[in-house]
């Protein structure tokens, strides 16, 4: 549907650089960064608001560098969903069709019933600054549907909502992305939302695609240090390859060795050991029959989050995070100042390099 | 007036005295205001004492015509700002490009420049031998001593209030606002004129006010190309060189209630006008 292929693009001080992706019909496509890494820039390019200074863009096989946003036949929705704010809702979803030049029957006919379908009949004649955010999000939505799009570019749309209406608002996304057979391009910060509703990921930092894959790939095996700090990766402990075996590495770190799934390492070869943090489990003994990845350490400090325990440790290299299950730190009698022994499986343990190697040694 | 002092902004409830510092502030801010209260009294005063004297010249008809010329050829200067103006704010508010900064210095050089040069410069640029005057002039338009050289002065003079105005009002409107639109099916005009446009509409309101005022006070600039016909400002010079202060007092006062009552109108009436939002 959306092929990128070698995309640069510079505004200002910053350019997107050699930029090539795929996104196929009926996704719902993810792409995420830190801020100012390029992300809103490179959804208006599909949307055709900037043109790129090098590279392709295809839009159902087809180049587009010379047709107009107007004819692309893709909506976009930004993060404050921009509604006319001197237009009714009625005036506002009816915009696009009008400017279509759909016959005045049959906007008011396409209007009423995505107005119903969206719950918002009753706020026809309100302007947006009387409304509130999850009301100005449905007409943003109405708004940009109406016209029967095939693709649909959101960009951090559920940022500014609180946590119950952007709760009903994703999977509300999910179900639109169904009911109108679309392609969705969804940018946003949020690993909740990507987990809920990504059948793909894209990481962009500092104008590059540095990553792409399934949502478990980017997040359960980060592909580089920075995406492994990006996608919430609790502990980020830097060291070096200094063996493999067997489908493993082995990762020194200070006086420490950790084993990781191999990913196509060698010896020598700057990494960090990335752990989630509920994969570290936590024992006052040492852990029985396990020999690796076992590190000794010193609870600082406990705060509890309904069932689960987050804890702070001190190693002998650097503070890791681990979450506890509370029944756990009662049978074991965890408390903070506590020396116990921390542990997490080989495979749970992610060897990533990092973009920029030099900063990382 | 309300006797818990609500009228006072910024004023807290909970405090009985307004913030010492805006209250320096607006004793300070007050001696502008002062200053021009002095200046309206020290003409208003001697004219009110004298009615019938100040009535026989308001009902002059040669002050009537210049007062109507100077609002028409201001009005005339405007809507050819208006026209050209706003096209060249879009662009200045939009659009990045090489050079920007000098056209930016050239859109604000009659801000800078004394009024005299301004005036030699339209001349120079208008007279009947000059590189635009000449073809006007084939053409049958004319611009030494004739309307049509007021009303170029006064653009020139006034441009850079009206497109320095304009292009704030759309540089206020979120360049989301306009991509939404794009992406809706709008073209950029449509997207302009629909949304843009309307959502600058007390900007361009404004930006009009200021250029109006700003034209029917020139002087200078004007009697360089055409000191006829007589505009209020030539009108007014001309009564004191010929007639004395008494006279050019009551003509400039008759034109000073003109001018309050119509721009205390045009002020009230920007009340009313576009405010859909705290951003624009």
């Amino acid at each position: 549907m959306i092929e990128f292929d070698g995309i640069s693009l510079r505004l200002g001080e910053f350019s997107l650089r050699d930029v090539t992706l795929h996104i196929g019909t009926g996704e719902y496509f993810f792409i995420i960064g830190p801020s100012g890494a390029g992300k809103t820039v490179l959804l208006e390019a599909i949307a055709g608001l900037h043109s790129p200074d090098g590279g392709r863009i295809l839009l159902r096989q087809k180049d587009v560098r010379t047709t107009p946003p107007e004819d692309r036949r893709i909506s976009l929705m930004y993060q404050d969903y921009s509604l006319f704010p001197h237009m009714t809702v009625e005036e506002n979803i009816s915009f696009g069709l009008k400017m279509q030049q759909v016959s005045p029957e049959k906007v008011k006919e396409r209007v009423r019933r995505i107005m119903e379908r969206f719950g918002i009949a009753n706020l026809a004649n309100r302007l947006p600054r009387t409304m509130s955010g999850g009301e100005q999000q449905r007409v943003a939505l109405a708004r940009a549907l109406v016209v029967e799009p095939d693709v649909l570019l959101l960009d951090e749309p559920l940022a500014a909502l609180d946590p119950i209406t952007r709760d009903f608002f994703t999977r509300e996304l999910a179900r639109i992305r169904e009911e109108y057979g679309l392609t969705v391009v969804h940018v946003s910060h949020s690993r909740e939302e990507a987990l809920r509703l990504a059948t793909r990921v894209a990481v962009i930092i500092d104008g590059r695609l540095v990553a792409e894959g399934t949502r478990e790939e980017i997040f359960s095996a980060p592909p580089y240090r920075e995406i492994a700090r990006f996608v919430g990766m609790e502990n980020i402990l830097d060291g070096e390859v200094i063996g493999t075996a067997g489908g493993y590495v082995t990762i020194r770190i200070g006086k420490c060795r950790l084993r990781a799934p191999d990913r196509g390492l060698k010896e020598g070869d700057k990494v960090a050991a990335c752990i989630r943090a509920h994969e570290i489990r936590i024992s006052p003994t040492p852990p029985a029959g396990r020999e690796e990845n076992v590190l000794s350490g010193r609870i600082v400090s406990m705060l509890s989050d309904g069932a689960m325990v987050r804890m702070t440790l001190e190693t002998p290299f650097t503070p890791m995070i681990a979450d506890v299950h509370r029944s756990k730190v009662i049978r074991h009698g965890l408390k903070e100042g506590m020396e116990v022994f921390l542990w997490c499986p080989p495979d749970a343990v992610v060897a990533a390099p990092s973009l920029h190697p030099v900063e990382s040694s | 007036m309300k006797g818990d002092r609500s009228w006072w902004k910024g004023h807290r409830s909970s405090h009985r005295l307004p913030d010492a510092c805006l209250l320096s502030f607006a004793l300070f801010g007050s001696l502008i205001v002062v200053l021009t209260v002095l200046a309206i009294l020290s003409l208003a005063v001697p004219e009110v004492g004298d009615i019938p004297h100040l009535l026989e010249v308001a009902a002059k008809g040669r002050i009537v015509d210049s007062i109507l010329l100077t609002m028409g050829a201001g009005l005339n200067a405007v809507l050819i700002l208006l026209l050209f103006g706003i096209p060249l704010a879009y662009v200045l508010a939009r659009v990045n490009f090489r050079g920007k900064g000098i056209v930016e210095s050239l859109v604000d050089l009659p801000l800078m420049l004394p009024h005299t040069i301004a005036g030699i410069m339209v001349y120079l640029l208008f007279m009947e031998r000059g590189p635009l005057g000449a073809p006007l002039a084939q053409a049958g338009i004319f611009f030494e001593d004739a309307y049509a050289g007021v009303v170029v002065a006064m653009v020139f003079v006034s441009s850079p209030y009206l497109i320095n105005s304009v292009r704030e009002g759309f540089e206020n409107v979120p360049l989301h606002i306009e991509n939404v639109a794009r992406t809706l099916g709008a073209s950029r005009f449509q997207a302009f004129a629909r949304v843009v446009l309307p959502l600058s509409v007390r900007h361009i309101y404004s930006g009009a006010i200021l250029a109006w005022g700003r034209a029917i006070g020139e002087f200078a600039a004007i009697i360089m190309i055409a000191y006829y016909p007589m505009v209020i400002s030539t009108v007014i010079y001309y009564t004191f060189t010929t007639q004395g202060i008494k006279e050019a007092r009551s003509v400039a006062f008759v034109f000073l209630v003109v001018c309050l009552a119509v721009f205390g109108l045009l002020r009230f009436l920007t009340r009313f006008m576009g405010k859909y939002d705290d951003r624009i």
